[in-house]
């Protein structure tokens, strides 16, 4: 808690210093510019362009990308945060928790915060947040993402202590509610709101649909006072218009570009937590073998898709979650790329009567990441250069959901799924639960056997919980083999010359403009 | 004048009712939003609560009586994406694609009389071939490579234009206008110019020529006025067709009208603003028509009178 | 009539340009092979020259493909989707609007709603919602692009018809007892054609396009099939790092397009009675022939 104060007061000393020698580049810079309309940057607004408006500011659907990249952190706050890099958890709102019963959890709650409304921070504001985001009817995102079915019990003890209680003891529970951002105890319970109400840095100024969202500085804010006192938010479909954005001096930052949008040296990568993957349903012939299944995993040539698809922007992954999450196994080999292997096992399965000829739909998300369509074309070819019939099947986030998570439609076929996973808690446990229990919201099969050693897992903490997710992703290439993982991915960032941000692999869900300063 | 615009104002208003049944039906047909609105793993009774509060669980009929009845009151439902009136946010993009549009419109035919008359005055001459030429290559470019290929020369590497937008200054408007007209601009030279070359060799210009009139007279007075109705027609199909043009052009500037809203409509299964907007400009693509009539009966009285003389 | 082509140069280029294209769409698939789908990551999007070869003078996409071999298979789609959708809405929408403006009353007053019905919903929107509904395959694409522009023909059969149905030679058929399907085929029809070929020709290219913004929108043709507005689209992200992807299959649009516009021209003027005999004056008289033509024949 004390380090982070610092550290930000360490910078507001070193944003005093930028802002006087920017004064001089910007008026060198806005001459240069002078013909590109729109709001010139100057030390007090920061612009930032994202690739879609985000649907809804409704702090319980921040979990979703496009909502939390503008929401958390900015306008609302949690009551604890995860360091993205260190994995540890931050005091944000409570300043300490402690498990006080085997099932319950204390959180002490920081003093004197108020709400950007004026009205002050205590125990019930945030018991009314998890109770509307977890337990109330109007559909919260989060919900699912981070609780499932669990009912939590909450309750406000006092004005600064809040006890959670879970039906069975949960290890990681500030891990979950590090989810919850917190709003005041006026905000609506029953349906979600357009323009939220937080504690954080920002609060929302003007949201003129479909054109720009711009936030001012909240003066009553608890922290330090942010280095821009106003950020404009714009959104642009095409990764080339952002990139133009930022080089023309339209915007600050930019975020899912593209190698080839050609930023250049304005180009920032970080590593983005995403994994992506081919899922299998394993529920339909010919993919309910097992040596179908693997002949895809030797099909892939991970390397190549890595180096030139990505340009090197990424790296081939083994797993379902990237290094810096507990319980990723560090000793796992990608799967090699055999193709010759792959057609013998495709022949094998067909001597044993597997109607390997039948049609698999590859189906994918457009938009999806950057070069998406690329990467299904390749996995296609691939898949039909070791004897698969498979058709290509691009379809919008409405259309693909059915197919990505439970319930699944009936009577669909086989078909494999170029998934894109994630893991923006630091725990094995939010992928494994969705992704490999055998009735996991994106999962299509497992075992019981399996569903066991998951769930052991889960129950273990510290050395032992590592241990136990890690083995369970080295088990299940063998025993279940529902993925075949391609790549660990890299986000790219545009980053003009007039600020100074440095990504994390938080970024793309949750960017802090509270750590972006003009740039000296 | 009155008795015409009457007749076409009921016999259209089926057509209308039509046309807000096909969207209806249609929208219906491309999946359940609750699948997209709510949370990945929510409940099928959650899904159900969704759908009773959004009256999409009563049969397709019902829901399409609830919603005529509701336009009749002139209530179009809410959105499902931002809870506001679905009316509000198309009335709120209207005015920026009717912009562009008009802004294109009125481009696309000046250019096209000045070059196309131009070339069909003489024909066959460099000029008029590399006219021809210029306008077919225009009329045959697809307009999104056009914008992207517009902001990296003039935005990026030329810096002279902003690359998308909206802002106080015109610059923004460049962009996207250019794009938008160079396939309207280029079939309505040709256009002009096919026309303006038979009216210049029909038997009427001849003879204001044999009277000694001054062949810029006879270009403006006689063939232009020949010439339009023809253009008049494509004129009018164009412009309807540029509703297209600015779903993509629209996407690309972030230009927040009526195509962008309409095609964000379609991808969040936001049927009421789908509904509401396609309405809207089914209403202004009737208007347009029946302008485009009124203008045909005008120019046909005159051509009659003038050929009469 | 071939010499008659040969005299108009501009003409006989189209011609042989739209020849050459049938016969690459028809045959090309068969000579290339698989080329156009094998992908080689290790030589992705190579400039044009760069990689030796006869199939890499015009570059490598990203995932290493020939780009020549891909116009070639894509010419294929493009015609096999634009060819199909402009004739039938051509044929379903000529006869319509001719027979509704012949016979005039409320057979007119039908169609011309039913017309505006569809007009007066953005034809790219419709298609995208018909997509949605129905899988983008390249015989849904034709269909729902011909049936969003039945009513450009519809409504110029119409009107020419109409203005033709009170005509005189038109009145005389109809005292000795013609039948009208006999009067429209025979009398109204030829006259009604070069128009209508005129407006064919511009939908030729306003189908390719269309298609393009299909692809850009993500539910056009599906690789891996390819068409050259899906190359456009493809390419149009690597338009600073590798121009050459979305620039040939645009000039390939542009090209056919224009040809298909020139000979169309041609054609008109060869078709009308009334002007053909300019196309028979060699070029240099033909300019000052123009303004003061010969007596037409009607």
């Amino acid at each position: 808690m004390f380090s982070r104060t610092q550290s930000r007061t360490s910078r507001g000393v070193a944003v005093g210093a930028a802002v006087v020698s920017l004064s001089l580049t910007v008026s060198a810079c806005s001459v240069a510019n002078s013909d590109s309309a729109g709001t010139t940057a100057g030390g007090d607004v920061v612009r930032i362009v994202l690739p879609q408006e985000p649907p809804t500011l409704e702090p319980c659907d921040a979990n979703l990308t496009s909502t939390g990249v503008v929401v958390r952190s900015n306008i609302t706050e949690p009551l604890v945060e995860r360091d993205p890099t260190s994995g540890e958890l931050e005091p944000l709102l409570a300043t300490e928790w402690e498990q006080t019963e085997p099932d319950t959890w204390t959180f002490t709650l920081r003093e004197g915060v108020t709400f950007s409304d004026g009205t002050p921070f205590d125990a019930e504001a945030a018991a009314h947040s998890i109770d509307r985001a977890v337990n109330g009817t109007f559909g919260c995102n989060v919900e699912g993402y981070v609780f499932g079915d669990t009912e939590l019990e909450v309750d406000a003890v006092d004005a600064t202590h809040l006890t959670v209680t879970t039906p069975e003891p949960d290890p990681i529970l500030p891990l979950r509610l590090s989810f919850i951002e917190i709003v005041p105890a006026s905000a609506s319970g029953t349906e979600k709101v357009r323009e939220p109400v937080g504690t954080g840095p920002y609060k929302i100024e003007e949201w003129q649909a479909g054109t720009k969202l711009t936030l001012a500085a909240n003066e009553s804010y608890w922290g330090d006072a942010p280095a821009f006192p106003t950020a404009e938010y714009q959104w642009r479909e095409e990764g080339t218009v952002r990139a133009a954005m930022i080089t023309n001096g339209e915007a600050d930052v930019a975020t899912g570009l593209a190698p080839e949008d050609g930023l250049g040296d304005a180009g920032v990568d970080y590593p983005n937590n995403e994994t992506t993957a081919v899922r299998a349903t394993g529920t339909y012939a010919p993919l309910d073998d097992i040596r179908v299944r693997h002949a895809i995993n030797y099909a892939i040539d991970r390397g190549s898709i890595v180096d030139s698809l990505f340009d090197g922007y990424a790296e081939v992954a083994s797993q379902l979650v990237p290094d810096g999450v507990v319980g990723h196994n560090p000793d796992l080999e990608p799967w090699p790329y055999d193709p010759e292997k792959a057609r013998s096992l495709i022949a094998e399965a067909e001597a044993d009567g597997v109607p390997t000829d039948t049609e698999i739909r590859l189906i994918s998300r457009t938009g999806l990441f950057p070069k998406v369509e690329e990467t299904v074309e390749v996995v296609q070819k691939a898949l039909e250069d070791v004897g698969l019939n498979v058709s290509i099947e691009m379809l919008d986030t409405a259309g693909s959901v059915q197919y990505q998570s439970r319930p699944y439609p009936e009577d669909t076929g086989p078909y494999l799924m170029l998934v894109q996973h994630g893991n923006q808690a630091g725990d094995a446990a939010f992928s494994v639960d969705q992704y490999m229990l055998s009735d996991g919201a994106q999962s299509t099969f497992g075992t019981d056997e399996f569903d066991a050693q998951i769930e052991a897992a889960g129950k273990e903490q510290d050395e032992g919980r590592q241990q136990a997710y890690a083995d369970v992703f080295a088990d299940e290439p063998d025993t279940i083999g529902q993925f075949a993982y391609i790549a660990h991915m890299t986000g790219i960032l545009g980053l003009s010359e007039q600020v100074s941000y440095e990504p994390n692999s938080a970024t793309g869900d949750e960017m802090r403009l509270a750590e972006m300063t003009p740039a000296g | 004048m009155l008795t015409f615009l009457r007749k076409r104002a009921t016999t259209s208003l089926l057509p209308l009712v039509a046309v807000l049944l096909g969207v209806f039906l249609l929208a219906r047909m491309t999946g359940d939003p609750a699948a997209l609105y709510l949370p990945e793993n929510a409940t099928e009774a959650q899904k159900e609560t969704f759908r009773t509060a959004n009256g999409l669980d009563l049969p397709v009929w019902q829901q399409l009586l609830d919603y005529l009845g509701g336009v009749v009151r002139l209530d179009f439902g809410t959105s499902l994406r931002t809870g506001e009136p679905a009316a509000e946010m198309a009335l709120r993009a209207f005015p920026a694609t009717l912009q562009l549009a008009l802004t294109t419109m009125v481009l696309a035919v000046v250019i096209s009389i000045v070059i196309g008359s131009y070339a069909a005055y003489r024909p066959n001459s460099l000029a008029d071939r590399l006219a021809s030429f210029m306008s077919m290559t225009a009329a045959s470019v697809p307009d999104f490579w056009l914008a992207i290929t517009g902001v990296w020369i003039f935005a990026v590497m030329l810096g002279v234009l902003p690359t998308s937008g909206v802002d106080a200054s015109m610059l923004s408007w460049v962009l996207p206008i250019a794009t938008l007209l160079f396939r309207p601009a280029g079939v309505l030279t040709q256009v002009v110019r096919g026309a303006m070359v038979s009216a210049l060799s029909a038997p009427y210009v001849r003879l204001a020529r044999s009277k000694g009139a001054d062949s810029r007279r006879v270009v403006t007075d006689h063939a232009l006025r020949n010439a339009a109705a023809p253009a008049l027609t494509v004129a009018g199909d164009l412009a309807v067709g540029l509703v297209n043009g600015a779903v993509v052009v629209e996407s690309i500037f972030g230009w927040p009208g009526i195509g962008k809203l309409m095609i964000d409509s379609i991808l969040q299964r936001d049927f009421a603003v789908l509904q509401a907007a396609v309405l809207l400009t089914a209403v202004t693509i009737f208007v347009l028509n029946v302008v485009i009539d009124l203008c045909y009966a005008l120019l046909d009285a005159r051509v009659r009178d003038k050929a009469l003389v | 009539m071939w010499r008659m082509l040969w005299r108009d140069k501009p003409a006989t280029v189209a011609a042989l340009v739209l020849t050459l294209l049938v016969l690459v769409a028809v045959f090309g698939p068969m000579l290339i092979g698989d080329e156009a789908n094998a992908q080689d990551l290790t030589r992705a999007s190579r400039a044009p020259l760069e990689v030796d070869g006869w199939l890499y003078v015009l570059g490598t996409d990203q995932l290493g493909r020939s780009v020549l071999a891909r116009l070639v298979v894509a010419a294929r789609t493009t015609l096999s989707v634009a060819v199909p959708a402009v004739l039938i809405s051509l044929v379903v929408g000529s006869l319509i609007g001719m027979w509704a403006g012949y016979h005039r009353g409320w057979r007119e007053t039908v169609a011309m709603r039913v017309a505006d019905v569809i007009l007066s919903f953005p034809s790219l929107l419709m298609a995208v919602v018909v997509l949605y509904v129905f899988s983008p395959s390249a015989r849904n694409i034709v269909l729902v692009l011909a049936l969003t522009r039945i009513p450009i023909y519809l409504r110029t059969a119409r009107a020419e018809s109409a203005e033709l149905a009170s005509r005189l030679f038109v009145d005389a058929a109809r005292t000795f007892g013609a039948k009208s399907s006999a009067i429209i085929l025979r009398h109204v029809f030829p006259i009604v054609l070069p128009t209508l070929l005129t407006v064919a020709t511009l939908e030729f290219c306003f189908v390719m396009l269309a298609e393009s913004s299909l692809s850009f929108l993500g539910i056009g043709i599906q690789p891996p099939d390819v068409s050259w507005g899906l190359m456009v689209s493809q390419g149009r992200t690597y338009l600073q790092t590798a121009w050459w992807l979305s620039f040939f299959p645009g000039l390939a649009i542009v090209v056919a397009t224009v040809s298909a516009t020139v000979l169309a021209a041609w054609a008109r003027l060869a078709t009308d009675p009334g002007q053909r005999w300019r196309l028979t004056l060699p070029r240099r008289q033909r300019r000052r022939a123009v303004p003061a033509p010969m007596e037409e024949v009607r």
